[in-house]
């Protein structure tokens, strides 16, 4: 198991291997692999259905696979919860977001995580020291925002996007999971969220977008995966693939979409 | 919070207790609202013609919460405390805890008397009906109606109360002396809607039952709807107990056979009375009793 | 791209002021309602209103509701209900008079109120956690009618007199001030009163489980994928609940010196109201301890304000009513002002 992660040319951080996943007698998930580099995003596409959330709550925590296993810097680990994933450093982005609109935003991004100190199995909240470390974080990934104290409910779509994001990467998150974080945003936020992604990249921060919008996936990606019927079905650096061909793979079609590109060939 | 705790401590610091009053003020503190009752717009009427007649000013209030809302009762007896009455007549919504307010009344010098049914705090008149035996009135005039060893039921009201104790147990005991078979004995908390439901029940059960003896005329009532119901109203006799107006009109009609008719009015009138005596020096016995009057097809018309 | 976010950055500050102001008018407006009612009362029952006796009166009548509305409060802001409060203080107050009647040292007996309330919230929240009811609704219903009905069981339905003076102290003991006359006292209830809403407001502010609390009502799905023990918090928001109900008992038990069997029928009504009176949101998420006590305020001033008056106890009924729907839709048409701003 050393060997193999050692035998990698760069050190791979999340490595998902052979995920299964069964609720009953269907099968949501057969053989699924998943590589993930340092500072790497990778878009994870797939029609709906397809397995890719159920590949993502397996990730973060919140499901157990039937069968196959999660390596993290080579080290394999099991999660049992949410809160296991948040200490192996996985940190996931819902689509509805997740955040408590009452209250405000810096409570929002150490939810669960105040800091303060312990008083018999209590935490007595630390809330200025919440605040001004709110404030740096934000400021880091230059999310503006009036007051750290408003309430999320009162914030526009890409600023709860922008404030999801925060809170995932609060405490030193090695990867971040979104799922369609602009699928419910205004035109003119999806830019911001979409740079957003970038700057943790720079920070080293892995990431897994999953996202219909083409247009997202080839701004921000790396690489790029189509789950199709819950396998593995194609996989390739940005670089090397085209936007049909990705259409093409998340309705099942290989070398069809590409096919039409050849078609002049032919 | 802590403004409001200064605000009332600033208010305790500046501003000395309400005086004392001259003329008498007497409250009658009732088991229930007058409007939700009419045994008890009876007292009130009784205590408020008193007042007048003596000069007195009386003041009749029920709980906010109807029958059994002990907190509301204690804080309408504090409230009339601070307006500095002098006589209290109270129906005690719990005998036990009445007590402590009743001592506090009794503290500030105020003169009290129960008023319908006797509280746990000794020492102190009541002026009402002696209900056991009231209630074997109820039992007797079965016993003479129907065959010895017939089924018949008891509708109890709230036994928490004196009472209902009182009245389960004078009813009970004339019954099973004249070797009447009790088939049932249950609570229908003294509620016309819970008669009828207990009623039902009781029916369902014991199809034979030749007579029901209901703790007062408001189950008594509800007993009556149920046995229309299962058109057995000419089969079961029915006994209530209280003589309320409705009860009279049931008894004229021929539904309700017959009421024990307590007198609210002179409660009401006899309780501001006694109140009146007890200021003036009068000594009074433990217990004034109101009477009680058998209501039947003869005597129903004065008491709609 | 740059410019533009340094211009929502920029912003003017007095935006979001005017937003804590008008949260500060949320949260704290129902306390100008009580202030008016006082000068009303004051005004309208000059001789009395203000008199040390009644205003001692008024922290006394209100202390029961006043801690049934703290415990409803807690469930509340996690969009909760508990129904069984009333029934919870009724077994309280039996078991801890009976207790006492037994000869139980008082130490003791003090703890019985507050065991038994906390015991069957548990019942609730477990009831609500793992049996997953559909709504706290239906669990406390439950209960509701299952605890009066063991309280009548245990009791036969008799009121059990003669607690003694030091179980009673909490209830009914007063601390005389050195000035003011014989009325002017601070009543022991009073003190506990303020301790218990000082502390709630300060756990439900400062400590991370009292966030949480606001969190599992604001969006439960996100206290849970925040890694927090929903299941936990629900369970321990009904434990505080009957925590509450039983410390009211207590205070009933001194206030009557008696168990009585049918203490609290329809309570959980009244603080369910002051609670609503108060400003939080049945939705959940949302509410202040200032506020319940407001609402409290509110209720025990109308109530003593017409008493005073000798007005029908029907029109208390009549006004609480109308009172409650009038809050909420000022509050609704708070929100919806906020909105538009």
């Amino acid at each position: 198991m050393q060997a193999s992660a050692g035998s990698g040319n760069e050190a791979l951080l999340l490595e998902a291997r052979g995920i299964t996943k069964y609720f009953g007698a269907v099968t949501a998930l057969e053989g699924v692999d998943l590589k993930l580099s340092q500072g790497e995003v990778l878009g994870v596409v797939g029609d709906n259905g397809a397995g890719k959330s159920t590949l993502m709550k397996v990730l973060s925590g919140l499901f157990r696979p039937s069968e196959g296993e999660i390596l993290i810097q080579g080290r394999p680990v099991h999660f049992h919860s949410p809160r296991d994933s948040h200490q192996a450093g996985i940190e996931m982005v819902y689509q509805d977001l997740a955040l408590a609109g009452n209250m405000p935003i810096f409570e929002n991004i150490y939810l669960g995580r105040e800091p303060g100190r312990k008083v018999g199995g209590l935490t007595i909240v630390d809330h200025a020291q919440s605040r001004k470390l709110a404030a740096e974080h934000l400021n880091r990934l230059q999310i503006h925002v009036k007051s750290v104290d408003q309430n999320v409910e009162d914030l526009s779509g890409g600023q709860r996007q922008a404030v999801a994001i925060a809170r995932a990467t609060a405490f030193d998150a090695k990867v971040v999971i979104m799922d369609e974080p602009t699928a419910a945003l205004a035109i003119k936020e999806v830019g911001k969220v979409l740079d957003l992604i970038k700057r943790l990249k720079d920070h080293g921060v892995g990431v897994i977008l999953i996202s219909h919008r083409m247009d997202d996936v080839f701004y921000v990606c790396d690489r790029v995966m189509a789950i199709f019927h819950g396998r593995n079905f194609a996989e390739a650096p940005l670089a090397s693939t085209n936007r049909n061909e990705v259409i093409g793979w998340i309705m099942g079609t290989k070398g069809h979409a590409s096919g039409l590109a050849h078609d002049k060939v032919h | 919070m802590k403004l409001k705790q200064l605000l009332l401590a600033a208010c305790v610091v500046f501003i000395s207790s309400g005086g004392a009053f001259s003329a008498d003020k007497f409250a009658v503190i009732m088991g229930n609202n007058p409007s939700a009752n009419q045994f008890w717009a009876k007292v009130e009427q009784g205590a408020l013609e008193k007042g007048k007649e003596l000069g007195i000013e009386v003041t009749a209030l029920g709980s906010p919460g109807g029958e059994g809302d002990v907190a509301g009762q204690i804080a309408l007896v504090e409230d009339q405390l601070t307006k500095g009455i002098t006589g209290l007549a109270i129906a005690p919504a719990d005998p036990a805890a009445l007590v402590p307010t009743i001592e506090k009344a009794l503290k500030q010098g105020v003169k009290v008397v129960y008023i319908d049914r006797p509280g746990e705090l000794g020492g102190i008149t009541y002026v009402g009906t002696d209900n056991e035996p009231a209630a074997a009135l109820g039992g007797k005039y079965i016993c003479d109606h129907v065959e010895k060893g017939s089924e018949v039921a008891i509708l109890q009201g709230i036994l928490a109360i004196v009472n209902g104790r009182a009245r389960a147990k004078g009813s009970h005991d004339a019954l099973a002396a004249c070797g009447m078979n009790i088939v049932a004995e249950q609570t229908a908390e003294w509620d016309n809607a819970k008669g009828q439901a207990v009623t039902e029940n009781i029916l369902t059960a014991h199809p034979n039952l030749k007579a029901l003896f209901a703790s007062n005329d408001n189950m008594g009532m509800g007993a009556i709807e149920a046995l229309k119901g299962a058109k057995m109203l000419d089969k079961v006799i029915v006994v209530g107990f209280d003589g309320n107006p409705e009860a009279a009109e049931s008894i004229l009609k021929g539904e309700m056979a017959i009421s024990i008719a307590q007198r609210p009015f002179n409660m009401g009138a006899i309780g501001v009375e006694s109140l009146a005596k007890l200021i003036k020096g009068e000594t009074l016995p433990p217990v004034v009793d109101t009477g009680a009057e058998v209501v039947d097809k003869s005597n129903a018309e004065k008491y709609k | 791209m740059a410019d533009k976010s340094h211009s929502t950055a920029a912003a003017p500050p007095h935006e979001f002021q005017r937003s804590l102001r008008s949260r500060l008018l949320e949260d704290y407006g129902i306390l100008l309602v009580v202030v008016a009612m006082g000068a009303v009362l004051a005004v309208m029952q000059p001789e009395y209103f203000l008199s040390a006796q009644n205003l001692t009166n008024i922290v006394r009548q209100v202390g029961m509701n006043a801690l049934l509305a703290l415990g409803l409060y807690i469930v509340i802001v996690t969009a909760g209900i508990d129904l069984s409060v009333g029934s919870v203080m009724a077994l309280s107050i039996m078991l801890l008079a009976l207790s006492d009647k037994a000869g139980a040292p008082w130490p003791l007996v003090l703890l019985i109120g507050p065991a038994v309330g906390t015991f069957i919230g548990i019942i609730n929240g477990l009831g609500l956690t793992l049996l997953k009811l559909p709504h706290p609704f239906i669990m406390t219903l439950g209960t509701l009618n299952a605890v009066r009905g063991i309280c009548n069981l245990v009791t036969d339905g008799r009121p059990v007199s003669g607690i003694s003076a030091e179980v009673r102290y909490l209830g009914i003991g007063d601390i005389p001030l050195p000035f003011g006359g014989e009325f002017a006292v601070i009543p022991v209830s009073a003190i506990l009163l303020l301790v218990c809403y000082g502390g709630v407001a300060w756990f439900m502010k400062k400590v991370a489980l009292g966030r949480h609390i606001f969190a599992v009502g604001g969006n439960p799905q996100a206290a849970r994928v925040s890694g927090i023990n929903v299941n936990g918090v629900l369970v321990f928001v009904y434990a505080a609940s009957g925590f509450f109900a039983g410390l009211a008992a207590l205070l009933m038990a001194g206030r009557t010196g008696s168990g009585y069997p049918n203490l609290g029928i329809g309570a959980e009504l009244d603080a369910i109201a002051a609670v609503i009176i108060g400003g939080a949101s049945f939705f959940g998420g949302r509410g202040t301890v200032l506020g319940v006590f407001a609402g409290v305020l509110v209720m025990g001033l109308l109530r003593n304000g017409l008493n005073l008056m000798n007005i029908s106890a029907f029109w208390q009924q009549t006004l609480i009513g109308i009172i409650i729907i009038f809050a909420v839709w000022i509050d609704v048409l708070r929100r919806s002002s906020g909105v538009r701003t």
